[in-house]
């Protein structure tokens, strides 16, 4: 079996060759050549062809034909051609979507969920009680424009007024695709079934290619997403790819349907977790905008946070965190007005990368907070759904927890996985470890790794076609493990001891210790290694078995280790800047961060 | 023979500048191939379609809305001013009728008889697109606009905030590294494009704002002054469409660094013609610098330049220009492209290059930090 | 404060030595009748209303056979004739003071005390001169209370003061209130109305009142999304209250073409009749959000069950301790007691009544900690007497007036 995949971004083209060897899936060669969506190329295959070709030239099999196709091996004795192709895409600057509902925390809040898990940005939610005066909605709608719009509103047999209501403004506001005048706006109708007549009544007027679905929440106590999101697959290769240049042949091409580049990511995440059990965090900080996906309880979200990026974006970061926030994690002087205007700079100039020290570690803080502020944005987005009848007993008198509740639970979180230029480039692997850990304050016991490059768009279009494939890339060539972050929820007295670990393997002590509050210590723990380890927290100190209980766990060896961090949760940094500044500088020399 | 490709700005003395002028809807255009325009010259027109203004009826009335239709007096398609009924209840016995008023001008538009609200459509605003610069109609595009044509100097600046506009290029300052500072403005300046040399001063741009200068080009800006004109801090470099009166151009970069020379004495050279201007900047997909147009007098250019990035290919002798700390703003010639990548002070491995500076000075950099400087 | 001090001061002072002087007295028998005290005096009883006066008197050093003391008071007429003796108090021989109440404040008095014993009375001692009860500006026995109003007052003035200057005001979070907007935003998607119950009891109960705060804060968010809001009541002039309350808050959402005073109606006053109504509504219109805020009695459960059997969401709030538990088990989120009467507070957010909170909330904390204190002493003044525990817990009721 032999597999080509490509991912389209919008300035590189991805290819990679997935080879079966031994009944083993492995990833064996990659290529990359620019993407030539745009004028003066607009076809895209050509830059598929491109990094296909790099592929053949590492891999010495012949991969393209002399028409430029990729070749397609009759049996697989052949020495030449792949068994299949498949492909992601986000150039052009991805989907972007315009979502709407009745009620902005219900069914608006659903249709959005919807649409970001199919990989979507959405560039504005519309809801009746989104606090804009109608014409100022209407004004917002014209104003966008959005490759496909999706509405819903009303469970079955619910409210349909609103629903009618919101469809009357969207309609006369004629919202203009963003690829070619003449084509139609792909309007994805997702709402109360009994609303479904008039909804194509008001939309049968030119300029909107309507398409109706099951309702996304048909009663308040259950989401059912899925045909959203697959008929948000469907159009955007009906309608919105056919319309970019080059995208027909690719299609042709293909032996799955072309999937957007973070639905495609959602996808392998969503796979890993079912798989093997665990709760995911995964996170591609790019240069304009952050991923967030997120699987807990087998619940899968995700968000996109869209000024909060490492380039083009950094002085939105910057300003939306506050430059304090930022320099807390400088252990070195620097001069505010200096970095103001450097962090300008990079915004001008968004491809140059930290030559010196010094502006490595300014980006690295800048990461921190980017991650950060995008984590927070995805624990409020990430949540149980609000308008449920809740059972109660006499019992909850005094704790009656409200709908709505957020699904990110750091105890929880089995597995952090860190990918996009500043976390997956940094020059030393600790670098990217403290990155995560900083900027999530993971509690108790979490694996942290990253993707090596990029690889888990291929792997989540590969899941769709052969998921046991895709799953073995993923753990052996995709995924760096870096290794593990222990630390206790809870707050810690500096000085004070707050817990001890013990490590072994087989009855043998590998490294035993004790971190008093405030310290962080590494032990190395090479990768392919595997042992048990121990950690009694002290009073009041969770480690993920109850305050103050003992628990211990089997670990594997990473490429830095396990990371103690006995900071406490939520993390605080100490006030004044000199002793903020000796802290920080304190926990980089213990886990080796710049050296 | 090592190469690599590298993005730059352009700076050119004469090129053949083409530029479109497209209405955002379609529309009339007013010009023919061939016709000579000015920079204010209108080239096309059309009008927008009006806001949309719903009026929620059959509530205001208290009627229901499939009852609507029956009560309403004014009928699809028909004009309303402010104030004027648009519906009214039949009431008790006929009497205790309430009336409808509309709260918006326009055409009525539509009447739902499942919601009963009632779509007012306000009038069409003008739209019109003027030529931006003197030139020659190359081309119209029917029923879009028009491209222009003309001999020009052109220039790119690397970040802009302000719009289009246009005046006599008015050189305020003795060099390339002096900034603009307040006294360096003075009232006749108003409606010029003011080039300074090196940094734009909080008080130069205060005093030009004040003077009504059109525009003012410079090497360089602070960000704390950059947020004081703009009133909040710009987080991602989409710009153009501020209103703040002044259009502001910088060609290198943030802090205190002078224009290039080359650029500077570009611009010396043509001081008291035309210029046309604009800020906005966009650095995203479909990358759009601020640039600087004088039009001249046609002698006929082979290049033909249109606007939006440049790029071209990095060789030994090439003139750069270092765009990150820590030589930010430095210029010089490519000296050395080494093949294999090189580890650099952060601890990153990179591809690099050496640049000989113009002190004399053999500095090594990313190649990834640097950019044509004069192409 | 001082005089009340020294007053408990000075009765302590006159009961130990008392007690003290006849000890061994008491003790030796005799035949002849009691020796009469030595002295009478009458004061007015200082910062009353007037009304009362107390005596007290020197007993003899040998008391005698005496047992009891009598004391009896005759009133001076207009005419300047005294009237007759009436017995003020007869009280225990360790005692020497007494108090005479319920008197004229514009007549004057004469006292006299007698010391009763088995072998008979003695002759009576008289006060020197007539006393008259007047009445005081300030009543003193009030001014512990006064200044706990002074203390929490300035408590709420401070707390205004610093929440209009912009200090944040942290009130723990009510799950009851956050889930309103959820509950509203419920009967919105489902297109059904929303139910809500004010209690059974007339607008003169302060928790009927709390409710129509709570049912204007509801009917805005209503308002706003555009959800239909209907109020049944048990009494007319709260089906008043609510449409006046209601219109205003249509009014403030910008709705006012939506508001409809005929959702807003009068029952019955028959709390039964009134409850089967409103079940039956249930059951016909399956509202997809129930309130019940305010005062209710037997019918919480009947309510907040049927409600339940429907599927609606659920919020109450009510003061009624015994209802509590029904409508805990019985709807998604309940107001306890004083969360419910803070609720106007917490939903306005408005710098003055969430001030006025805070000052109220620091007045509760200095009462609790003023009782702690008190058991506390009372436990171990209980267990060792005489100690220290029993001299603060004196001064402790001194201060607060025993």
């Amino acid at each position: 079996m032999r597999i080509v995949a490509t991912d389209c971004g919008s300035t590189t083209t991805k290819a990679i060759l997935i080879e079966e060897r031994d009944g083993v899936f492995r990833q064996t060669f990659r290529g990359e050549a620019p993407t030539t969506v745009e004028d003066p190329f607009a076809d895209v295959t050509l830059g598929v062809t491109n990094a296909v070709t790099e592929l053949q030239e590492l891999s010495g099999y012949k991969l393209i034909a002399d028409d430029g196709t990729i070749i397609r091996r009759a049996s697989v004795n052949d020495v030449d051609g792949c068994d299949m192709y498949i492909s992601t895409s986000s150039a052009g600057g991805g989907l972007q979507m315009m979502v709407a509902g009745v009620v902005r925390e219900m069914t608006a809040e659903s249709a959005k969920r919807a649409a970001l898990g199919a990989g979507a940005i959405v560039m504005d939610t519309i809801a009746s009680n989104d606090r804009r005066k109608p014409h100022e909605q209407i004004q917002r709608i014209r104003e966008l424009r959005p490759d496909m719009v999706l509405v819903s509103g009303g469970t079955d047999g619910g409210d349909t007024k609103k629903v009618i209501e919101i469809a009357e403004l969207i309609a006369p506001a004629r919202p203009r695709p963003r690829f070619g005048s003449e084509f139609c706006l792909p309007l994805i109708f997702a709402g109360n079934k009994e609303a479904r007549t008039a909804i194509e009544r008001i939309f049968s007027g030119e300029g909107f290619a309507l398409s109706i679905v099951d309702n996304l929440r048909p009663t308040l106590e259950r989401e059912h997403l899925g045909p959203a999101r697959e008929r948000i697959h469907d159009v955007f290769l009906e309608h919105v790819m056919a319309h970019a240049p080059g995208y027909d042949k690719l299609m042709e091409w293909a032996n799955a349907p072309i999937m957007p580049t973070p639905g495609a990511v959602g996808d392998i995440l969503q796979t890993i977790a079912k798989g093997r059990a665990i709760n995911v965090v995964g996170v591609d900080i790019g240069g304009a905008t952050t991923d967030m996906f997120s699987v807990f309880g087998g619940i899968f979200n995700r968000t996109v946070s869209a000024n909060l990026g490492m380039s083009y974006s950094i002085s939105n970061v910057c300003a939306e965190a506050g430059m304090d926030s930022v320099l807390r994690w400088v252990h070195l002087d620097m001069d505010e007005r200096e970095l103001r205007n450097r962090v300008k700079n990079k915004m001008i100039r968004p491809t140059t990368i930290p030559q010196t020290l010094e502006a490595l570690v300014f980006e690295q803080a800048v990461s921190r907070e980017a991650l950060r502020l995008a984590y927070v944005q995805h624990k409020a987005f990430a949540t149980t759904l609000k308008g449920v009848q809740q059972q109660r007993t006499v019992g909850d008198a005094f704790k009656q927890e409200e709908a709505g509740k957020s699904l990110v639970d750091n105890m929880a979180l089995d597995l952090m996985v860190a990918s996009g230029g500043v976390l997956s480039h940094a020059p030393r692997m600790e670098q990217t470890a403290l990155m995560m850990i900083d900027a999530f304050e993971p509690e108790g016991f979490t694996e942290i790794a990253k993707d090596s490059i990029f690889m888990m768009p291929h792997l989540g279009v590969l899941a769709s076609v052969n998921p046991r494939a895709a799953m073995e890339v993923f753990e052996k060539d995709c995924l760096v493990i870096l290794g593990w972050c222990v630390a206790p929820r809870g707050e810690v007295r500096a000085g004070k001891p707050a817990f001890e670990y013990t490590l072994t393997r087989g009855g043998t002590t590998l490294a035993h210790g004790q971190l008093v509050g405030g310290e962080m210590r590494l032990v190395r723990f090479a990768l392919g290694e595997s042992g048990t380890l121990e950690v009694r927290p002290e009073k009041g100190l969770d480690m993920g078995a109850g305050a103050g209980k003992p628990i211990s766990r089997e670990v594997r060896g990473g490429s830095v280790g396990i990371v103690f961090d006995a900071r406490g949760r939520p993390l605080k940094l100490p006030h004044t800047q000199a002793e903020r500044r000796a802290c920080v500088e304190k926990w980089l020399k213990s886990l080796e961060v710049y050296v | 023979m090592a190469k690599a490709y590298t993005p730059g700005l352009k700076v050119t003395a004469r090129t053949t500048y083409r530029v479109r002028r497209l209405l955002p809807v379609t529309g009339d255009v007013r010009v023919k191939v061939g016709e000579l325009v000015s920079a204010e010259t209108v080239v096309a027109e059309t009008f927008l379609e009006g806001d949309v203004f719903p009026i929620k009826v059959a509530g205001m009335l208290g009627a229901n809305p499939n009852e609507l239709a029956a009560l309403m007096l004014k009928r699809v398609g028909e004009s309303v001013q402010v104030g004027e009924v648009l519906a009214r209840s039949k009431g008790i016995f006929g009497m205790m009728k309430t009336e409808a008023k509309s709260t918006a001008a326009g055409t009525l538009e539509s009447i739902s008889d499942s919601t009963g609200m009632v779509i007012i459509r306000g009038a069409k605003t003008p739209v019109q697109v003027r030529a931006y610069v003197a030139g020659r109609v190359a081309e119209v595009i029917a029923g879009e606009g028009v491209i222009v044509e003309t001999d020009a100097l052109f220039v790119q600046g690397i970040f802009g905030v302000g719009g289009e506009t246009w005046g006599p290029l008015v050189i305020a300052v003795k060099s390339h590294t002096e900034d603009l500072r307040e006294e360096l403005i003075v009232s006749s300046m108003k409606g010029a494009i003011v080039v300074g040399g090196a940094r734009m001063t909080a008080g130069g741009i205060r005093r030009a704002r004040e003077v009504g200068v059109a525009a003012v080009i410079c090497g360089g800006i602070d960000d704390a002054d950059l947020r004081d004109v703009l009133g909040y801090d710009l987080g991602v470099a989409v710009t153009g469409s501020e209103k703040i009166g002044i259009t502001l151009l910088v060609t290198e970069g943030f802090g205190d660094i002078a224009m290039a020379e080359r650029t500077f004495q570009l611009l010396l050279a043509h001081a008291g013609k035309l210029a046309s201007v604009n800020g906005a900047t966009q650095i995203r997909a479909g990358v759009m610098r601020p640039e600087i147009v004088v039009a001249l007098e046609a002698r006929g250019s082979s290049e033909i330049f249109t606007g939006g990035a440049t790029a071209g290919i990095l060789d030994i002798g090439t003139a750069v220009r270092i765009i990150r700390d820590p030589y930010f703003g430095f210029l010089g010639t490519v000296s050395a492209l080494p093949e294999q990548p090189a580890v650099l002070g952060s601890g990153s491995k990179a591809r690099v290059l050496e640049v000989a500076l113009e002190s004399g000075e053999r500095v090594t950099v990313p190649r990834a930090n640097v950019e044509l400087s004069s192409t | 404060m001082q005089i009340i001090l020294s007053v408990a001061a000075a009765r302590m002072c006159a009961a130990t030595a008392c007690a003290a002087l006849c000890a061994p007295l008491c003790a030796s028998p005799s035949a002849s009748p009691p020796t009469p005290p030595l002295s009478v005096t009458a004061a007015d009883v200082p910062w009353d209303a007037g009304g009362s006066i107390e005596i007290s008197w020197v007993p003899a050093a040998n008391l005698g056979s005496a047992t009891t003391w009598l004391v009896e008071r005759s009133e001076i007429g207009a005419d300047g004739t005294s009237g007759p003796w009436v017995t003020v108090a007869e009280v225990a021989i360790a005692t020497t003071t007494t108090t005479a109440a319920k008197l004229s404040h514009t007549a004057p008095y004469w006292f006299r005390v007698t010391a009763v014993g088995s072998d008979g009375s003695s002759s009576p001692t008289n006060s020197p001169a007539h006393t008259t009860a007047h009445r005081n500006f300030f009543i003193g026995e009030k001014l512990p209370l006064f200044s706990a109003i002074l203390t929490v007052c300035a408590c709420v003035i401070y707390f205004i003061l610093a929440a209009r200057k912009g200090r944040p005001m942290k009130v723990r979070r009510i799950a009851a209130l956050e889930a309103i907007d959820n509950a509203v935003g419920r009967a919105t998607e489902m297109g059904r109305p929303i139910l809500f119950v004010a209690g059974i009891q007339d607008m003169d109960n302060i928790q009927t009142v709390a409710g129509i705060t709570v049912l204007g804060h509801v009917s805005k968010t209503a308002a706003e999304y555009d959800a239909t809001i209907e109020v049944p009541t048990s009494r007319s002039l709260v089906m008043e209250a609510a449409r006046e309350t209601v219109q205003a808050s249509y009014l403030a959402a910008g709705r006012p073409e939506a508001y409809n005073a005929d959702l807003i109606r009068y029952i019955t006053d028959e709390q039964f009749g009134f409850v089967a109504y409103v079940s039956g509504r249930m059951v016909r219109e399956k509202p997809a959000t129930c309130f019940y805020m305010g005062c209710f009695y037997a019918e919480s459960l009947i309510l907040a069950e049927t409600g339940n059997s429907i599927g609606a969401i659920q919020i109450a709030g009510t003061a009624e301790s015994s209802q509590l538990p029904f409508f805990v088990a019985a709807c998604d989120y309940t107001l306890i007691g004083e969360e419910f009467m803070a609720a106007s507070a917490y939903l306005s957010g408005e710098p003055d009544q969430m001030g006025s909170l805070k000052g109220q909330d620091a007045g509760k904390a200095i009462a609790s900690v003023l009782i702690i204190v008190g058991v506390v002493l009372a436990t171990f003044a209980a267990l060792s007497p005489g100690g220290f525990a029993t001299a603060a817990l004196g001064a402790l009721r001194g201060i607060l007036g025993s």
